[in-house]
């Protein structure tokens, strides 16, 4: 027992590569981050005047800034996504459990999207949204488009999620449902509901989180276009910072912005993993 | 009798919407390989079709069995070989090249992050030293920051180190993380204390416990979490893109997109292309398939 109590000064090298590695890229990139939003950074030169918030008074208020328009675009791209995954993730997982045959199959192929990279998934909905009525060249439909691209993407993964938790609600609850008469609405409504609360939680506020900062579609498929219908935050963020613009405190605000607006979500997350067994266990 | 009924009704219904789905979540790929079998004629006139025209079930009747030979068919078989755009994929766009970064940029992420998170998870779990909770939760805190505020700054500390245009600033921002560690540690935690107890009494070091008890018993989390891993680093296309220039350190991501733009009237060449990046992680997944059972009910398993 004495053995065990003893402090262990090792633990310090153990965890230090990782532990230094990751705050190195995540707290103090942040900070980093944030120093360089404040500063009229030139990525050649490596240095840059303090300019204070003039950077995010020109990306909020400038007259060449296309904040709002991606801000519009990105919510929508998050709604749409948002809606198509809820219409399809849960009822497939439910079908998929009352389709007693062919389940391996149907996991694997549905999984299929997760575990394609994101370009090859892009290149050939490219090619299929042209077939389709040149999707992709028309403002009115571009965005959506793109969206419907996400739920494809994203609906076999998260199936899998709920399938994981529908297999976690006892039978006997169904079983004594029965008994008393429930229809299945009702016992979808009174039992499953409640029971997959967390994955369905879980499942909106990662794909919110996620949407927010679609990107590889965006770069890949339309560049933003046609009439900035699918400029996106993430593409904009880039553009300014890696392309000929090369605005790196600029484009750092336009970061900062877009965290803040993820923050919100990221926050429930936090308040969830403290309060609910979504991890743990 | 009549609840028998009902409920073969609904498997029935459910099973003609679930292949309803997986022909939705089929076709794209379907239409790629299609498409990457046909020639540059054919994929112009005739996009919809699955099979190349060339190859059509009817055609090759006529041919193989029929004996009639349309010469103009024989054309076709003629001056286009099965495997002609695979084969310029490769000699014209290099795509044996990335595929080959893309491997190696995985390999090395896959194995030195699974070694660094190991390290500290099994620091968190088992040793005792002052700090370990706020260390833990600032590791924690660091899961929520979304990768689209660490772009930049990663490229600004990258470049000051100066790893830009090269493999090591690809792969560095991946050798640890949070996520990593945090799932090794509650796999840890959930090995039981009294197996290691007894290794110590017999004089076994941490060092040695870690590597002869923890890690074996550890493997299926292992192979998970590495398996997660691998497909995040083969398919991470931005933060490459952003830190590399030279063409030859591309990976497969970034190579088939500048691939694309090399070549954007030669569809059948870029999705034969796609089909080769997509190929080996599939394959990879259908092998470990066994281990990954309950794998994605860790939840949230995305990198």
């Amino acid at each position: 027992m004495k053995e065990r109590s003893r402090i262990e000064w090792a633990a310090y090298l153990y965890i230090a590569p990782a532990f230094l590695l990751t705050l190195l890229f995540s707290l103090f990139s942040m900070g980093v981050s944030f120093w360089t939003s404040l500063h009229n950074w030139d990525a050649f030169a490596g240095s840059g005047a303090f300019v204070g918030f003039a950077n995010y008074k020109r990306v909020l208020f400038g007259g060449d800034s296309v904040f709002w328009v991606a801000l519009r675009n990105t919510t929508l791209y998050v709604l749409m996504v948002l809606m198509g995954m809820l219409c399809t993730a849960l009822p497939l997982a439910l079908l998929c459990r009352k389709a007693k045959y062919l389940q391996g199959l149907f996991r694997t192929l549905y999984f299929l999207p997760s575990i394609t990279p994101g370009v090859v998934v892009s290149l050939i909905f490219y090619q299929l949204f042209g077939l389709w009525g040149q999707l992709l060249d028309k403002s009115t439909t571009a965005l959506f488009a793109i969206a419907m691209m996400g739920v494809w993407s994203g609906m076999g993964y998260n199936m899998l999620l709920f399938l994981a938790g529908l297999n976690e609600i006892p039978a006997d609850f169904y079983e004594a449902a029965r008994m008393d008469g429930a229809n299945s609405f009702s016992e979808f409504w009174h039992i499953t509901i409640p029971f997959l609360r967390n994955t369905l939680v879980f499942v909106i506020v990662m794909t919110i989180i996620g949407a927010y900062q679609v990107f590889t579609s965006v770069y890949v498929m339309t560049g933003g276009g046609p009439e900035r219908s699918t400029q996106v935050l993430a593409f904009d963020i880039f553009m300014n910072a890696f392309s000929v613009a090369g605005q790196m405190g600029y484009a750092s605000a336009a970061a900062w912005l877009l965290f803040l607006v993820i923050g919100v979500f990221v926050f429930i997350q936090m308040r969830l993993m403290k309060s609910r067994r979504i991890y743990d266990e | 009798m009549g609840f028998y009924k009902r409920n073969r009704l609904g498997t029935i219904t459910a099973l003609l919407v679930m292949c309803l789905g997986a022909w939705v979540m089929a076709f794209p790929y379907l239409f790629a390989i299609g498409s990457s079998f046909k020639s540059r004629s054919e994929f112009s006139t005739d996009k919809f079709s699955l099979i190349p025209p060339r190859y059509q079930p009817a055609k090759l009747w006529n041919r193989y069995v029929g004996g009639k030979h349309d010469p103009e068919h024989e054309a076709q078989l003629k001056n286009w070989y099965p495997t002609r755009n695979y084969v310029e994929a490769v000699v014209y766009g290099g795509i044996d090249r990335f595929l080959c970064n893309s491997f190696i940029y995985a390999l090395i992420v896959t194995s030195v992050s699974l070694f660094f998170n190991m390290l500290a998870a099994y620091a968190f779990a088992r040793m005792k030293f002052p700090g370990r909770e706020l260390l833990f939760n600032i590791l924690l805190a660091t899961m929520m920051i979304p990768s689209v505020v660490t772009l930049i700054p990663q490229f600004l500390v990258i470049q000051k180190i100066g790893l830009v245009d090269h493999w090591l600033g690809v792969v560095l921002p991946s050798f640890a993380g949070a996520f990593g560690i945090f799932l090794l540690r509650q796999f840890f935690l959930n090995i039981p204390s009294e197996l290691e107890n007894a290794a110590r009494l017999d004089g076994c070091s941490r060092w040695g416990i870690l590597w002869h008890i923890i890690a074996p018993l550890s493997k299926p989390a292992l192979i998970t979490l590495g398996l997660f891993t691998f497909m995040g680093a083969w398919n991470s296309f931005e933060w490459p893109l952003v830190v590399l220039s030279n063409e030859n350190y591309y990976p497969l991501t970034v190579g088939l997109a500048l691939f694309r733009d090399q070549n954007t009237q030669d569809w059948p060449r870029i999705l034969a292309a796609g089909v080769m990046g997509s190929a080996p992680l599939i394959a990879l997944f259908y092998l470990a398939q066994k281990f990954l059972v309950g794998g994605i009910s860790l939840s949230g398993m995305k990198t």
